[in-house]
């Protein structure tokens, strides 16, 4: 059902108020940052520059405005979950942050923030459903327990598939910003086509949608902003979070292919979690030329960017734009999903 | 053109995820018991488990080998900086 005009303006509001907040609230941020030496090489600048990091608590904080005003505006338990869930996922990432943590740490800590968020199906019964719902064929027979804990291993799964997308100028903002909209595009056939789906599921992708657009200014060559660990887990347990409660999950896993690719090209080529800056082998380097060549050591990790950069060296700029192209097909793919499982 | 064949493996890991995630949900979680309930269903349990793990399995074979082939037809070709 399309929403009427007080449910449009709490949509409204939902992308709004977090979007303004980040844009407005950045700079100040940033220059506290920066008086407080909060500063990291940008490693892929010859000679390196300096960027300010971690922009990671000033998206939590927008995220979680947005979510408040969803929550409120819409008296749901959704946003609560998200955040509930994206909450230690943010902790764990700014611990990170601030003090490295081991290649398997991090991993087992973020089955945390899954559990965080499955326990409130305490509270509310009806916080996700246990079926996927399939294009064409419809719905699965529910499952409580095995849904249960893949939506607890999909915390994990995402959120370190998201880390990993998180290496290059506007690389992260630009793949938050395109999965989330196909996020939301789902959420909103689903809206439109089905009876009986409340549209605080709809709202509750705006902030999100809203703080990677924010954040994309701050994050776009040549980045003024790095949200460090704390940022791109909070992008991830986010996304999860909405996909599981807006029954999304089919969408939702093919839009961010590209992520799950690279995550697993990493695993495999290096046999297990092994924390980046602990890898034997860089799979990417930078010429004399400024360039970004791929790595032709035969150890060296097949990440998704090596295998961009095997068709040939490419800039900074233009490797992203590699990828952006590489997510918008798989975002392609996924609205077309979408649309066979809601329109049709 | 050049990302072509990374369009590809994406598309093939797109069809893969939806074919394997329905053939799961449809016809490997209904079999019978949680695989580690040691009851009658023994055989039905095992076969569960050796079809969950075949489809990761199977996932990762085709990715894997996909991969490989694009690597091993880039690897020589992949030029250096001149120094």
């Amino acid at each position: 059902m399309p929403p009427g005009l007080t449910d449009g303006v709490l949509l409204l509001l939902s992308f709004f108020v977090p979007f303004l907040l980040l844009v407005f609230g950045f700079p100040p941020y940033l220059r506290l940052l920066t008086k407080k030496g909060r500063v990291s090489n940008d490693a892929h600048k010859n000679p390196p520059t300096k960027v300010v990091e971690p922009a990671g608590p000033m998206l939590f904080l927008g995220a979680l405005v947005g979510e408040f005003v969803v929550a409120v505006g819409f008296h749901s338990w959704v946003p609560v979950a998200i955040m509930f869930g994206t909450g230690v996922a943010f902790i764990v990432g700014l611990y990170d942050d601030l003090y490295v943590l081991g290649g398997k740490t991090k991993p087992l800590l973020l089955v945390l923030a899954g559990l965080a968020f499955v326990s409130l199906v305490i509270f509310k019964a009806n916080l996700y459903q246990s079926v996927l719902t399939f294009p064409i064929l419809g719905d699965t027979s529910p499952h409580f327990t095995i849904y249960t804990i893949l939506a607890i291993a999909a915390f994990p799964v995402v959120t370190n598939a998201f880390n990993m997308m998180d290496a290059f100028n506007g690389e992260i903002s630009w793949f938050t910003l395109l999965t989330s909209l196909a996020l939301l595009l789902g959420l909103v056939l689903r809206e439109l086509y089905t009876t009986g789906f409340s549209l605080a599921r709809v709202a509750s992708a705006l902030p999100l949608v809203a703080a990677a657009a924010a954040f994309l200014i701050f994050n776009r060559y040549p980045s003024r902003a790095f949200d460090g660990d704390s940022g791109s887990l909070t992008f991830g347990a986010m996304f999860a979070a909405i996909a599981i409660t807006g029954g999304v999950e089919i969408a939702a896993m093919i839009a961010i292919v590209p992520a799950i690719l690279n995550s697993f090209y990493t695993l495999s080529s290096v046999r297990g979690f092994v924390e980046r800056r602990s890898m034997p082998t860089r799979p990417t380097y930078i010429g004399k030329d400024g360039l970004l060549y791929a790595s032709t050591e035969k150890e060296a990790p097949n990440t998704l960017i090596r295998l961009i950069l095997l068709a040939g060296p490419l800039s900074e700029r233009d490797l992203v734009k590699d990828i952006i192209y590489l997510t918008i097909l798989t975002c392609i793919f996924s609205a077309a999903i979408s649309v066979l499982t809601w329109v049709f | 053109m050049k990302l072509a064949p990374l369009f590809i493996i994406e598309a093939t890991a797109f069809l893969l995820i939806i074919a394997e995630t329905y053939f799961f949900f449809n016809f490997v979680v209904p079999l019978g018991p949680i695989p580690h309930t040691l009851t009658e269903y023994t055989g039905l349990a095992l076969l569960k488990v050796v079809l969950i793990f075949g489809l990761a399995f199977f996932w990762f074979v085709v990715m894997i080998g996909m991969t490989r082939l694009y690597v091993r037809s880039r690897v020589g070709i992949s030029p250096k900086p001149s120094s």
